[in-house]
C-alpha cells in the first residue's frame, strides 16, 4: 500500500536575513535569524494552526511556503514541488490570503476581480461558474458581487478575499491573520467557511493567527513557533492540557486587598489598586475553590476569570523551552 | 503560458488609462499652449538666423513639435502606478503569488497604461494640430503628414517599437520601485531623463552637431524621436533601418538585463508583516 505524501513536508527551514545598519556608506551588515532550523509535515485535508508571537518566524515560513521567498536553507516540498524553485507550477496550486493586505482591485467589483482571477490562473468557464456560484453560495457573496471593492466593509472585504483565493481551487489554502480586525459574526462566518471546505473539498489549510478562537475553533494541530524554532507541535486538545489549562482570576476587592498567602497551584502576578491578578491551575486548585478562599479573605466587589493571552502563553512557553 | 493573462493586464490597464477624460482635456490645452509656445520660439529664431543651418527645416521643425507634445504621456516619466501603490502598501506580495511570468504580467500593464493615456490624447492633438488647425487658415503652423507613403511605413514601425521600449523602460522603473518600496524615486530620476534625452524640451536633431550621434544613440531617442524623424523624412545617422537598429538594439539589452536585474531583486525582496 503507498502512503499518500503529505502535502506539505518543511524539513530544516533555515532563513537569515542581512540587515544593514547605520549610514549607507559605512553601516554594517548584522544577520537575523529568522528561522533557525524547523521541521514539520501537515497531511493531506489536515487544518493546521500556526502560532507564535511577533516576530516569531511565522511570516517569514509562510512566505517561504508561498514561494515568494528564498530560504538560506533546508528543504521544503508543497505537493512535491519545490515552492522557490517551480514558482509558477507551485502558486497556480496554492491559495493566499493575508488578512492585512487585498488582493482584490480596488477599482473593480468583487466579480469583475473574480472573472481577472479566472484568466490569470487559467480556470475553464465551467469550472469557474462552479466554483463562483459556491463560493458566492458560502460566503454570502451575492448582494456584493456588483460592488466596488473599496466600497466593502473589512467583513464583505474578507469574505470575498477568501473567495478570491479559492477560485481555482488550490490543493493547500494558507491563510495568514483571516480574522484581524472583523467583528464576531464575520470571525464566526470565516471560521464555518474554513470548516466547511476542509470538509466538502478536502483543502489543506495552513492558518497563522493570534487569536485563540480561531486556532480552538478550526485547528487539529497546532505548531508553535518563537524565536525561529518550533517549541511546540501536537494536537490542539494535547497543547490545551499541558500549557492552556492555566486560568486567570482578575479580583476587584472593596477597599484596598489585603496582603495573602494563596493555595498550591495558584500565584499573584499583578497589583494594581483595588485589583489582583491570580493566575491557578484548575487541577490543582478548582476557581470555586479559590475565589471562597480569597472571599474569606477581605470583601469581594467583582470577579472575571479567563485564559491567558495568546501572546502571553506563548512567552511563558518559550521561558520555559529556553532555558 | 497563457497569453489570456497578459492580455488581461493589459485589458485592465488600458481601461484605466480611457476613465480620466478631464484629464485627456486638461492634457490637450497644456499640451496645445507649450506647442504654440515652442513653435512661437523656433519661428522667431529661424526667421532672424535663416544661415543657422539646422538639420530641421522650420516647417518640419514645427510638426516634430506637434507630435511630441501629442505624444507626451507616452514617455516612461516613472513606475506604474499600480506597481507604486503595491510597494507601498505591501500589496506587492500578491504579484508574486499569481502563475503568471511577472515581467511580461507588469510589461503588459504598463504598455496598456502608456497606450490608454497616449492613444486618446495623441488622436485628438494631432486632429486639431493637424486638419483642423489648416482649416481655420494656420496651415503653415500646422502638424503636417507624413514626407511619404514609405515614410509613414517606417514611422509606423517605428512608433510601435517605441511604445514598446517606453513600456520596457518603465519596467526598470518597476524594479526600481520594487527594491526601494517607493515609486518616489523612479518619479524623480525618470520625468528628467525622459523629457530631456527623448527630446520634448528640444527636438535632439536641434543640439549642437558634436552632441548629435551620442543623442540618437541613447535609449531614450527610441521612444519619440527616432518614429518622428522617420516620419518627417529627415536624416537620421546610420539611415532608416539602423535607426530602426537602435531601437531593437535597447529593447533587446533592456528586456534582458531588466529581466536578470529583476531577478534579483526579487530574490531579496522582503515585504515586513505581511
Amino acid at each position: 500500500m503507498r502512503i499518500a505524501s503529505p502535502a506539505i513536508e518543511v524539513e530544516n527551514l533555515r532563513k537569515i536575513y542581512r540587515v544593514r545598519e547605520g549610514g549607507s556608506w559605512r553601516g554594517r551588515t548584522r544577520e537575523i535569524v529568522a528561522l533557525d532550523g524547523i521541521s514539520f509535515a501537515v497531511p493531506r485535508g489536515q487544518i493546521a494552526g500556526f502560532i507564535g508571537p511577533n516576530g516569531a518566524g511565522k511570516s517569514t515560513a509562510i512566505k517561504i511556503l508561498s514561494g515568494i521567498l528564498r530560504p538560506s536553507s533546508g528543504l521544503v516540498r508543497v505537493g512535491d514541488l519545490i515552492p522557490w524553485e517551480n514558482r509558477i507550477a507551485h502558486v497556480a496550486r496554492i491559495g493566499v490570503v493575508f488578512g492585512q493586505r487585498t488582493q482584490l482591485w480596488w477599482d473593480l467589483s468583487v466579480g469583475e476581480g473574480l472573472a481577472l482571477l479566472r484568466d490569470i490562473y487559467g480556470v475553464e468557464p465551467d469550472r469557474f461558474a462552479r466554483n463562483r456560484a459556491r463560493l458566492a453560495d458560502a460566503l454570502d457573496l451575492h448582494a456584493i458581487m456588483d460592488q466596488s471593492v473599496r466600497q466593502l466593509s473589512l467583513g464583505q472585504r474578507m469574505r470575498a478575499e477568501i473567495a478570491a483565493a479559492l477560485i481555482h481551487d488550490p490543493e493547500v489554502l494558507i491563510l495568514d491573520e483571516p480574522t484581524i480586525g472583523l467583528d464576531a459574526p464575520s470571525k464566526l462566518a470565516v471560521r464555518a467557511f474554513v470548516r466547511d471546505l476542509r470538509r466538502e473539498q478536502g483543502t489543506t489549510v495552513l492558518l497563522t493567527t493570534h487569536d485563540m478562537h480561531d486556532i480552538e475553533a478550526l485547528a487539529e494541530r497546532v505548531i508553535v513557533i518563537g524565536h525561529g524554532r518550533i517549541l511546540a507541535d501536537s494536537p490542539f486538545e494535547a497543547l490545551r492540557a499541558t500549557t492552556l489549562s492555566e486560568r486567570r482570576l482578575e479580583v476587584d476587592f472593596i477597599g484596598t486587598p489585603p496582603v495573602f498567602d494563596l493555595p498550591p497551584g495558584a500565584k499573584e502576578t499583578e497589583r494594581d489598586g483595588r485589583s489582583v491578578t491570580i493566575t491557578f491551575d484548575p487541577r490543582q486548585i478548582p476557581a470555586p475553590a479559590l475565589v471562597a478562599h480569597l472571599g474569606a479573605l477581605a470583601g469581594l466587589d467583582d470577579l472575571r476569570i479567563g485564559r491567558p493571552a495568546i501572546e502571553e502563553i506563548i512567552t511563558r512557553f518559550y521561558a520555559d523551552h529556553a532555558s | 503560458m497563457k497569453p489570456r493573462a497578459y492580455l488581461t493586464a493589459f485589458g485592465l490597464q488600458w481601461k484605466i488609462g480611457l476613465r480620466y477624460r478631464i484629464a485627456v482635456v486638461a492634457g490637450l490645452v497644456a499640451q496645445m499652449w507649450f506647442g504654440a509656445i515652442s513653435l512661437m520660439a523656433y519661428a522667431a529664431v529661424y526667421h532672424h538666423a535663416p544661415d543657422v543651418g539646422a538639420p530641421l527645416t522650420l516647417r518640419q521643425a514645427m510638426t516634430y513639435t506637434w507630435l511630441q507634445q501629442s505624444l507626451f504621456t507616452l514617455l516612461p516619466l516613472g513606475c506604474l502606478p499600480a506597481v507604486g501603490d503595491a510597494a507601498r502598501t505591501g500589496a506587492i506580495i500578491y504579484d508574486l503569488l499569481r502563475p503568471v511570468d511577472l515581467w511580461n504580467w507588469w510589461l503588459s500593464a504598463s504598455l496598456a497604461r502608456l497606450l490608454g493615456n497616449a492613444v486618446p490624447r495623441a488622436v485628438l492633438l494631432a486632429c486639431v494640430a493637424g486638419p483642423l488647425a489648416a482649416l481655420a487658415g494656420l496651415g503653415a503652423w500646422s502638424l503636417a503628414p507624413p514626407a511619404s507613403p514609405g515614410a509613414a511605413l517606417l514611422a509606423a514601425a517605428s512608433f510601435a517599437l517605441g511604445a514598446l521600449l517606453s513600456a520596457t523602460i518603465v519596467m526598470l522603473w518597476n524594479v526600481m520601485t520594487a527594491r526601494t518600496l517607493s515609486p518616489l524615486g523612479s518619479y524623480a530620476i525618470g520625468t528628467p531623463l525622459a523629457v530631456l534625452l527623448s527630446g520634448m524640451l528640444l527636438p535632439l536633431p536641434l543640439y549642437p552637431e558634436w552632441a548629435r550621434i551620442v543623442l540618437v544613440l541613447q535609449p531614450f531617442a527610441g521612444i519619440t524621436d527616432i518614429p518622428i524623424r522617420l516620419y518627417l523624412g529627415a536624416s537620421l545617422p546610420g539611415g532608416p533601418l539602423g535607426a530602426l537598429g537602435v531601437q531593437i538594439f535597447w529593447l533587446v539589452a533592456m528586456t534582458l538585463g531588466g529581466r536578470l536585474w529583476m531577478r534579483r531583486i526579487i530574490d531579496r525582496l522582503e515585504v515586513q508583516g505581511a
